[in-house]
């Protein structure tokens, strides 16, 4: 008798397997998750308290409702993954998942790749991850085949190595759609080596920034410091989501005030979420950066506190954020149009806005900035699955619709 | 120039002329001209007080001078004299960031006696006078360039009288380079081919491209200065080494690397003895200038453990004393080792950074 392969199931049945794949590794214990957290901390250099809660964001985020809400946000139905479902007008719609997928991950953010590849095989689309960090996405698919043979041949993990390995060249050409993560090289190399007729969904490197209201600013307090900070320094701040500057509006005086709440909520988020291991040269440049705010605050003034894992620096509108591993900085304005002339001036990619309140001002801010996502300061990490990444649709790259009339 | 400036560069100039300073005299003199910068240079001394320095506190040793970020240079004048009295000033490059800021002098005297003495010394210690055929900036063209100032000093009192500048805008003149090398070898006037690393790699491709390969007179010599900061192409030391020797046919014991920057009046050299090799080789500062190396918060780390490097140059009299890079080394017996970056190191994360930002913007 044929193997079954994920054509076969139904697209609920589907996303019961990845759901209970998903809950198995939500368990800081399962062996295939241990490993992978150390084979990210070998290679990547950051603590163990940092990885478990990338991992654990990762895999509570993966649950069946999560991926039916957004299944159907885009498609109307999970159903039409299985069939033409006749509508209203009499045109059937089948929203048919594409025979090959393959997501690249060329830089390692702990499993970016892995949302991404499962909507594909939610179409029932076969996959290849290509991923740097590979034990987890291998490892993952692994139990993704426990749960069904049919993940055996749908879901393939393979190490990238910078876009050496001969067998991409025919991935590329003949895949329907290519998924990449990247710097603005990678993603063009990969983009060159796709078919004419590859869909290709390009991730960019992106920055993400805040906005502390009038009123965010009065209402600041130890908690909401510490959502804020986290935002920012998880990670080593090397996230798209990582928040890069925060603005501040508001009276005289109200910059140092938040300066002095956020420099202890950065002590305390030490604490919680220690710094891992960094290169050489990343140390250099965030030494540097620290000398260099010093000489700033001692000879133009402005705020400047140095915890000694992070630093609290009052930026300026015209210098761009410096995108360092424990850099928090805060920068005053008087309204959200200096927030729009900033990001135009520095012609900054943004993906989040962090806001105190999501609120219209909040949502229209984020539409002038280009941002693709506004969202509570301590979310910013911790976006849901059915969220649009990138501004991009879930599950929609990876079907092709048949319309039966 | 003033009177305390005065009398500091007749100290500072001495121990240029003795090749020599003693632990013990290099931090009087250094104490001596912080006091002398802190009263003249007004940001510096800003600087130094909120470190808890100033004219009542002075340091007590190295470590505690405090250095300015090399990036200060970009910030405001870091000068101890009016800006009339400038007659010098070099651009600094600024790396990664966009925009470059000045390096100025009110005399020229300490920057050339500094730059000759370490030359004599570390490039020309067998007195051969070279024909300087030169990879750098033209200062004609470039009159602000620390680099091309420099060769042209050295080229000028150096020099057989005669030496050609060979890059234009960032393009190399091959065939005037390639006549001139000829002229050269007719004469057996061995050369000095001082070039920046990623102008050598243009020659060498050049001469790879036509398969071709030179034979510099004996005596000849290379000085190699300079990394690949926001360059496209990499070569590693190593290979650099080896292929220019193969193309120019000069030993890998007369290719010598320069290590300075725009931010410094002095330069440190490839320790004589470290030439055999490639790599690792050893930087060695002249008398008056000395590094430490330090960590994230500016505390100096043993011998051989990496961190950033701090340089402290009593040459530049008329900035500041101590200046912090990023730069990064180790210190060794006898002097630095410098590291490039890490070719295999592991990318991490999805964030805009610096570089490409920069390089969006164009």
């Amino acid at each position: 008798m044929a193997e079954e392969t994920l054509r076969d199931l139904p697209a609920r049945a589907i996303i019961g397997h990845i759901a209970e794949a998903a809950a198995r590794w939500r368990n800081a214990d399962f062996p295939p998750r241990v490993r992978a957290t150390a084979s990210i901390e070998a290679r990547l250099g950051y603590s163990l308290p940092v990885i478990e809660y990338a991992l654990d964001r990762l895999f509570f985020g993966i649950t069946a409702q999560g991926l039916e809400t957004a299944i159907t946000a885009e498609l109307g139905s999970v159903e039409t993954l299985d069939g033409p479902l006749l509508h209203e007008s009499a045109v059937g719609a089948w929203a048919r998942g594409v025979e090959w997928a393959v997501v690249v991950s060329s830089d390692t953010t702990v499993g970016v790749a892995l949302p991404a590849a499962l909507f594909a095989l939610c179409a029932k689309a076969r996959v290849v991850v290509k991923d740097r960090s590979d034990a987890l996405v291998a490892g993952f698919f692994e139990t993704l085949a426990e749960e069904h043979p049919a993940f055996s041949h749908a879901a393939i993990a393979l190490p990238w190595d910078g876009g050496s390995d001969p067998i991409e060249d025919e991935l590329f050409t003949t895949a329907d759609v290519v998924v990449a993560y990247g710097r603005d090289e990678a993603l063009a190399a990969i983009r060159g080596r796709c078919g004419p007729e590859t869909r290709f969904v390009p991730f960019g490197h992106r920055a993400s920034i805040g906005r502390l209201s009038a009123r965010g600013v009065q209402e600041l307090d130890a908690m909401r410091a510490d959502a804020l900070v986290r935002d920012a320094l998880l990670y080593d701040g090397e996230g798209c989501l990582s928040l890069h500057a925060t603005f501040v509006t508001g009276r005289t005086g109200a910059l140092a005030q938040v300066a002095s709440l956020l420099a202890a909520a950065g002590e305390r988020a030490a604490l919680e979420f220690p710094v891992g291991t960094r290169t050489p040269e990343r140390i250099a440049a965030i030494a540097g950066y620290r000398n260099l705010s010093r000489y700033r605050a001692a000879t133009r003034g402005g705020a400047m506190i140095d915890t000694g894992t992070a630093v609290v620096v009052e930026g300026s509108l015209d210098a761009p954020p410096p995108f360092l591993p424990g850099a928090l900085v805060v920068i005053p304005i008087s309204g959200d149009d200096d927030v729009a002339a900033y990001v135009a001036a520095h012609q900054l990619p943004v993906q989040a806005l962090g806001v105190d309140v999501v609120d219209p001002a909040a949502i229209e801010l984020a539409a002038r900035i280009g941002a693709v996502r506004v969202c509570l300061f301590g979310t910013m990490q911790d976006p849901p699955l059915a969220g649009h990444h990138g501004g991009e649709p879930r599950i929609s790259p990876f079907v092709r619709w048949l319309d039966t009339q | 120039m003033s009177d305390p400036a005065a009398a500091l560069d007749a100290r500072i100039l001495a121990a240029i002329a003795a090749y020599a300073l003693d632990d013990d005299a290099f931090l009087a003199l250094a104490v001596d001209l912080f006091a002398y910068q802190i009263a003249n240079n007004r940001p510096y001394a800003a600087f130094a007080r909120s470190l808890g320095f100033d004219a009542d506190r002075l340091p007590q040793s190295l470590e505690e001078i405090p250095a300015a970020p090399a990036a200060a240079f970009k910030e405001q004048r870091l000068a101890t004299f009016p800006p009339q009295q400038c007659v010098l000033w070099f651009q600094t490059s600024g790396t990664t960031q966009g925009t470059g800021g000045r390096h100025e002098f009110d005399s020229p005297a300490l920057y050339e006696a500094a730059l000759l003495a370490s030359f004599d010394r570390m490039m020309l210690a067998d007195g051969q006078r070279l024909r300087y055929l030169l990879l750098v900036p033209d200062p004609r063209h470039h009159p602000h360039s620390s680099l091309g100032f420099m060769m042209d000093v050295v080229a000028e009192w150096r020099g057989d009288g005669e030496h050609g500048w060979y890059v234009s805008d960032d393009a190399l003149a091959l065939e005037p380079f390639l006549d001139d090398v000829q002229r050269a070898c007719s004469e057996d006037r061995p050369v000095c081919l001082a070039t920046t690393a990623f102008a050598l790699v243009a020659l060498l491709d050049a001469l790879a491209s036509a398969s071709s390969t030179l034979s510099l007179p004996r005596g000849s010599r290379i000085m190699e200065t300079g990394g690949f900061k926001g360059r496209s192409r990499i070569v590693q030391r190593d290979d650099l080494y080896r292929e220019a020797a193969h193309r120019l046919g000069v030993p890998i014991s007369m290719i010598v690397a320069e290590y300075g920057m725009t931010e410094l009046s002095s330069q440190y050299y490839d320790a004589l003895e470290s030439r055999s090799v490639t790599e690792p080789r050893v930087k060695r500062a002249p008398p008056w200038l000395r590094s430490l190396v330090v960590d994230d918060q500016g505390r100096p780390v043993p011998d051989g453990i990496v961190g950033s490097i701090r340089h402290i140059d009593l040459a530049n009299r008329g900035s500041v004393i101590a200046v912090d890079t990023e730069d990064l080394g180790a210190a060794v017996a006898g002097g630095l080792v410098l590291l490039g970056r890490e070719p295999g190191a592991e990318l991490r994360g999805c964030s805009l950074d610096a570089e490409t930002l920069l390089r969006r913007r164009g």
